[in-house]
């Protein structure tokens, strides 16, 4: 079984054999790393690229963010701080897949992002746009399962209806890992920042996220929250509980939670109609 | 009550919660609870970028909208695995009320 999960690991750190990678990422990294170059800068060399550009922006522009009509690159970077961009420039292509391979998945994903929102301005938790960027991206590991495992991935969803278990209990038990794993493995061959890796890799697992621990919880919170609304699918049907190091990590009380509940469920009637719209423009 | 996509909101449905505009949810509504829809007034909502309103009753089915028995099972067998845990039941609640009240049933609290 260890084999297994070797094979995976290797399968991520060769990133060639991942989706394309853009070749901008290398130069954004020099630029944001150069304490001279300005936000300007940065954007012109992301707005170079179209393709990449849209879906950026595309992406600014959904609700899991709660900005409306954010046109160009230069404010988004602005609004959401370089990392995200960068971050977003880095798993674009990733979630373009998501978009077209994994529908529920992509639902699910953007109602994390946008239940992440909610929960970090309620709480007034500092970096929300980190949290929702997170959240969107939380579930990465089980785009790549999908897309490098194909065969294990179809006995997965198998195992998973017939047993009625987890996701992470069926993938650990064929692959010797989890998405959980998987996800942080690729966050940092992108060099995500910990903010971003943490959440990725311990949302099942909050107490073992050591450094950034509160925005761990809220995307655990929001994974949580989203399972329960039956919005997307996730390749799981049940709700899994709230860890108790989450809830109080967050301070959290049922009050508070209700309230959470009430304008997430509000909220996802809009990202129904985001969703609807994307998938009414690749029809097109 | 029903928070619908303002697409199909049509005249003579009825505001159930204020509409606020969603670049500034504390800022004062645009439109009362209460207020009778016209086809004038929803156009004006969208041209200010407002995408749904919560209207009373359940007057729009959208295809695949299911009946709110099955809403209600599918609650429950989602949480079957933490039925047991207080918190979650909680949490089951919540959901269930949601439920009801999107259907136009009697507002749980």
């Amino acid at each position: 079984m260890d084999d297994k999960r070797t094979q995976v690991r290797n399968i991520i750190k060769d990133t060639k054999s991942l989706p394309t990678l853009p070749g901008i990422i290398t130069k954004l990294n020099e630029l944001s790393a150069n304490s001279k170059s300005t936000i300007q800068e940065m954007a012109r060399l992301v707005s170079s690229d179209q393709v990449l550009s849209a879906r950026i922006l595309r992406l600014v522009n959904s609700p899991s963010y709660g900005f409306y009509r954010v046109s160009t690159i230069s404010n988004a970077m602005i609004l959401l701080g370089i990392d995200v961009v960068k971050s977003l420039c880095l798993s674009s292509s990733i979630f373009e897949l998501m978009e077209t391979t994994a529908l529920g998945l992509w639902e699910h994903s953007l109602g994390a992002g946008v239940a992440a929102n909610i929960i970090s301005h309620k709480l007034k938790i500092p970096e929300s746009e980190e949290i929702s960027t997170a959240a969107l991206l939380h579930d990465i590991g089980k785009v790549i399962i999908k897309i490098k495992f194909q065969e294990e991935h179809e006995q997965l969803l198998e195992i998973i209806r017939k047993r009625e278990i987890s996701s992470r209990e069926a993938e650990r038990e064929l692959l010797g890992t989890d998405h959980a794993e998987v996800g942080g493995w690729l966050a940092k061959s992108w060099f995500l920042p910990d903010k971003l890796l943490e959440p990725i890799a311990f949302h099942h697992e909050v107490h073992k996220s050591e450094t950034h621990q509160t925005k761990t919880a809220v995307v655990h919170l929001a994974d949580v929250l989203i399972k329960a609304s039956g919005f997307g699918f996730s390749g799981e049907e049940f709700v899994p509980r709230i860890q108790p190091a989450a809830w109080k990590k967050l301070n959290m009380n049922v009050q508070l939670l209700e309230e959470i509940v009430t304008e997430l469920e509000e909220k996802l009637i809009e990202v129904k109609n985001f969703s609807l719209d994307i998938q009414a423009s690749h029809v097109q | 009550m029903q928070t619908i996509p303002i697409v199909t909101a049509t005249a003579d449905m009825v505001l159930a919660k204020d509409v606020k505009r969603s670049d500034n949810p504390d800022g004062p509504p645009l439109c009362g609870k209460g207020v009778v829809l016209t086809s004038s007034l929803i156009n004006r909502l969208e041209n200010m970028g407002i995408k749904t309103v919560t209207v009373e009753g359940h007057p729009v089915w959208i295809e695949g909208d299911v009946t709110i028995e099955q809403q209600l099972a599918a609650l429950e067998r989602r949480f079957k695995k933490v039925a047991n845990l207080p918190l979650m039941q909680s949490l089951m609640e919540m959901y269930r009320l949601q439920i009801l009240r999107s259907m136009g049933e009697a507002d749980g609290r």
